[in-house]
């Protein structure tokens, strides 16, 4: 399809969209051009960065209108050839689309070529997207609101009532979800639709069971149909957040912090089998790259819509559309799906190639505070991502941070200076008898916490934390209570 | 306005720092006007930031400042490929005495993939970055479609580039001085989109070149000067095949000099693609539109034609630093119009054009310039 955005009262054109016409001041509707045929092609054999596969062809299309585009290929075309995109046939398939400046037409267009989501007027709907901490839309920590807004008014095309759909999340454990639906833009749009934001963490649970595993699961997720929008996000823990990673905090925090300590590579499987009802449709306008899933990555211009009935297919396809590793836990919900046999409908995957940057699962945002990461849960992820952020600037010896409950020797051997951090850590280091220079309580405050890592950054040796630290630390937690 | 002097550096591959290119090229300028740096009121520059091994410069201005000690109005005007032009453009509309336009880039710092990327800013966003749609596909779209209607021919592009590399061949300036290129090269170099070959497409290069503008009389006077602008992308335009810029530009041009395109002895064209050298042949009046290619066919712009075109071998073979290209235009007309062109030398040159231009027709500079006594 070929949009433009055209005057009603004097026909001019937009290839931006506009809402008034700045010269007769008239209304703005959008033309679209279906009937689209190649009128120019080239073949281009020199690469760039975010087309670095050649050769690639680019074809000049143009609607019944006159209106032009150029359109990125691998496939081969003739100038005169129909330009048709198919319809999905299989019920894996992932829509992509590239967003025209438009993702209320690119959302809509993915929905189509997946022959609809299947909804009925009366239905309820669930829609989750991703709202894990506090953070401007713009950092690409959350789902756009744009996005969820435009998400939303696609649901009400489909006659959805507004007081049938709720737009539920719980942010990372110790964060707010208010505060960081507030931040990131979503709270609003939710009020401006006249949709109810729900905070899972204030919810009521229900058991169920999955391939052996209980989970306490969110009941509305069991009753409504579920409208996954996750941001799509790498994830220097599990490769990438995204279909598949944002379920998992459809759950309570227990099960969370079950689910980490278990290996959530193997429970977050068991959990996305166990809801059924599920609809991805993912925000990769602007997705993260780099050190994710919190602000600590960098966004990343991807400028797509994703789509899917099955969460592992569409987030297969993202990391082949990215270049990214397509991690372990998404090909065992999958059952080892080929993600070359994947149907993907849209755009084409070899077209959209480009290698976004990778997550380092070291790093963290201090240069000399390294983690060996044992699959900590979001708690000890949320507090070593702060205390590591305060710290930069401070330089020191480096320090190895051990989080998780799943540390192994292999991990650690070699590495020195270890601090082990959170109750799962502390637990497995014992059990393995490894020689630390000292642990961080997940439960102590964050002021003492800080205390402690700064003194094992700058200090040699063992250190601990004095009297007068911790009178520093509560005098400081006071003050900042005080403040609010 | 008058042009009281000129200068560039060579265009190559240098490693030399942007404000050691602006201060060779100023210098020369300086020296060729006989005029000491006190003397300059004010100095529009052009540059793009386009250093993208990481050595980035903003505020480059007050880098001239420092590097030239004046304290005196510095503008930037940028328009990419067409900076050199527009510089030009602003500064002939300022009210002052003497006005010093430099334009300057390091294109060549880094590998050609981030070079491709660096240019590809100056494409639609959305549209075409996203799309694969670096400037050699965008001009290769356009070059197709003005086959299709046209007739021209790869052959009649080969053409093009061939001319240009002779007369680059002449000009010690030229990033191709003294390299000799044969047609048989030309045509059967790699395609980089198709229909454009490698040797379609101008060669980047680093580079300066700098010029004085002045109230007072000298031998070369500017008679017209137009710039005009046009949508980004090509694919938006009702025809992509003819260049309403370049039109509206040059029809403004000739109005203000009072001369018609076929009074134009001599021009600098820009050839950033030997395609856009067809198409503006037609675009500024020198022939009707689809003829472009008789005029190469025929050799009519060749250096020994009825009106040569790019006797400093063009940005296809002198070199093409952004920024530095449309000054560097004027430093060959005018030294064309003072017959210091060496072996490259028209005769008898009266009228001359340079045609500078941003993106892919998207903002265009045409300035005609007048023997003084002719």
């Amino acid at each position: 399809m070929i949009i433009r955005w055209v005057c009603e009262n004097c026909n001019k054109k937009w290839i931006y969209p506009v809402e008034k016409c700045v010269y007769c001041k008239g209304n703005i509707e959008k033309q679209k051009g279906s009937k689209i045929k190649v009128v120019g092609i080239t073949k281009v054999t020199i690469p760039s960065p975010m087309h670095p596969i050649i050769p690639y062809n680019i074809l000049l299309l143009q609607d019944e209108f006159g209106n032009r585009i150029p359109r990125k290929t691998m496939k081969e075309y003739k100038i005169g050839d129909d330009f048709v995109l198919q319809k999905a046939k299989t019920k894996d398939a992932v829509a992509v689309v590239k967003v025209k400046y438009d993702v209320y037409e690119a959302i809509k267009e993915s929905i189509e070529l997946l022959n609809g989501i299947g909804l009925n007027p009366n239905d309820k709907i669930l829609v989750k997207p991703s709202v894990i901490a506090a953070a401007y839309p713009y950092q690409a920590v959350n789902t756009n609101p744009d996005f969820l807004n435009a998400l939303l008014i696609v649901l009400f095309e489909h006659g959805i009532k507004k007081e049938n759909i709720i737009v539920a999340e719980q942010a990372l454990i110790g964060s707010d979800a208010k505060d960081a639906a507030s931040k990131a833009g979503i709270l609003e749009i939710c009020k401006k639709n006249g949709v109810e934001f729900v905070d899972i963490s204030k919810c009521p649970f229900e058991h169920i069971e999955s391939d052996g595993y209980t989970f306490r699961v969110f009941n509305e997720a069991l009753k409504r149909k579920v409208i996954n929008a996750p941001i799509m996000k790498t994830n220097f823990q599990l490769g990438i957040s995204g279909a598949l990673e944002n379920l998992s905090r459809l759950v309570d925090e227990k099960t969370q912090r079950n689910m980490y300590f278990d290996n959530i590579e193997k429970t977050l499987p068991k959990l996305a089998k166990a809801i059924s009802n599920i609809f991805t449709v993912a925000d990769a306008t602007n997705g993260m790259q780099g050190q994710g899933p919190l602000a600590l990555g960098e966004p990343a211009f991807l400028n797509l819509v994703l789509a899917s009935r099955n969460a592992a297919a569409l987030d297969s396809v993202f990391c082949e559309a990215t270049m990214l590793p397509i991690p372990q836990y998404v090909t065992d919900y999958s059952d080892n799906l080929d993600v070359k046999k994947i149907e993907v409908v849209g755009n084409e995957v070899d077209a959209l190639k480009y290698p976004i940057k990778q997550p380092i699962a070291t790093d963290t945002a201090h240069p000399d505070i390294k983690v060996i990461d044992g699959k900590s849960c979001p708690s000890c992820l949320n507090i070593m991502y702060n205390l590591t952020s305060k710290l930069v600037g401070l330089r020191g010896e480096q320090i190895n941070l051990i989080m998780g409950s799943m540390p192994t020797q292999d991990m650690i051997n070699g590495k020195e200076r270890l601090v082990v951090l959170g109750d799962c850590a502390i637990k497995k280091i014992w059990d393995l008898r490894i020689k630390h220079i000292a642990k961080i309580d997940e439960n102590i405050g964050e002021v003492e916490q800080l205390v402690l890592l700064k003194k094992m950054l700058t200090t040699e040796g063992k250190p601990k934390i004095t009297p007068v630290d911790r009178v520093k630390s509560k005098m400081k937690k006071l003050i900042s209570k005080v403040i609010g | 306005m008058y042009i009281k002097g000129v200068g560039m550096t060579k265009f190559g591959a240098q490693t030399t720092t942007s404000q050691e290119l602006v201060y060779e090229a100023t210098l020369e300028a300086l020296e060729d006007a006989n005029f000491k740096i006190e003397d300059i009121d004010a100095i529009v520059v052009s540059a793009i930031d386009n250093e993208s091994n990481g050595e980035r410069q903003r505020l480059f201005s007050n880098v001239i400042s420092s590097i030239l000690k004046k304290k005196v109005p510095i503008l930037t005007s940028t328009a990419v490929c067409g900076g050199g032009g527009a510089a030009l453009w602003t500064a002939n509309k300022l009210d002052y005495n003497n006005v010093l336009v430099v334009g300057v880039e390091r294109l060549l710092s880094t590998n050609s993939m981030r070079v491709t990327d660096e240019i590809m800013m100056a494409a639609e966003r959305i549209y075409e970055q996203t799309e694969g749609m670096n400037f050699p596909a965008q001009n290769a779209l356009v070059a197709q479609q003005y086959m299709l209607r046209y007739g021209a021919t790869t052959d009649d592009l080969a053409l093009v580039a061939f001319k240009n590399h002779k007369n680059a061949f002449l000009n010690p300036k030229a990033r191709f001085y003294k390299k000799k290129v044969s047609l048989e090269e030309i045509k059967n170099s790699p395609i980089v989109a198709s229909p454009l070959r490698l040797f379609d497409c101008s060669i980047p290069a680093n580079g300066a070149s700098a010029l004085i503008l002045s109230k007072d009389k000298t031998d070369v006077e500017i008679t017209g000067s137009a710039e005009e602008t046009d949508y980004l992308a090509p694919f938006e335009r009702e025809d992509m095949t003819s260049w309403d810029a370049s039109k509206l530009a040059a029809d403004e041009a000739y109005k203000q000099a009072g001369i018609a395109p076929d009074d134009v002895d001599i021009a600098e064209i820009h050839d950033a693609f030997t395609s856009v050298e067809l198409i503006s042949y037609e675009d500024l009046g020198f022939c009707r539109k689809g003829e472009g290619k008789e005029m190469v066919r025929k050799g009519l712009t060749n250096i020994d034609g009825r009106m040569p075109v790019n006797t400093s071998g063009g940005l296809k073979a002198k070199g093409h630093p952004i920024s530095a290209t449309g000054v560097s235009q004027i430093y060959e007309l005018v030294k064309q119009m003072r017959n210091e062109a060496g072996e490259r030398q028209v005769s008898n040159v009266k009228h001359a054009l340079a045609q500078n231009i941003g993106g892919a027709g998207s903002t265009v500079t045409v300035h005609v310039l007048r023997k003084v006594g002719s």
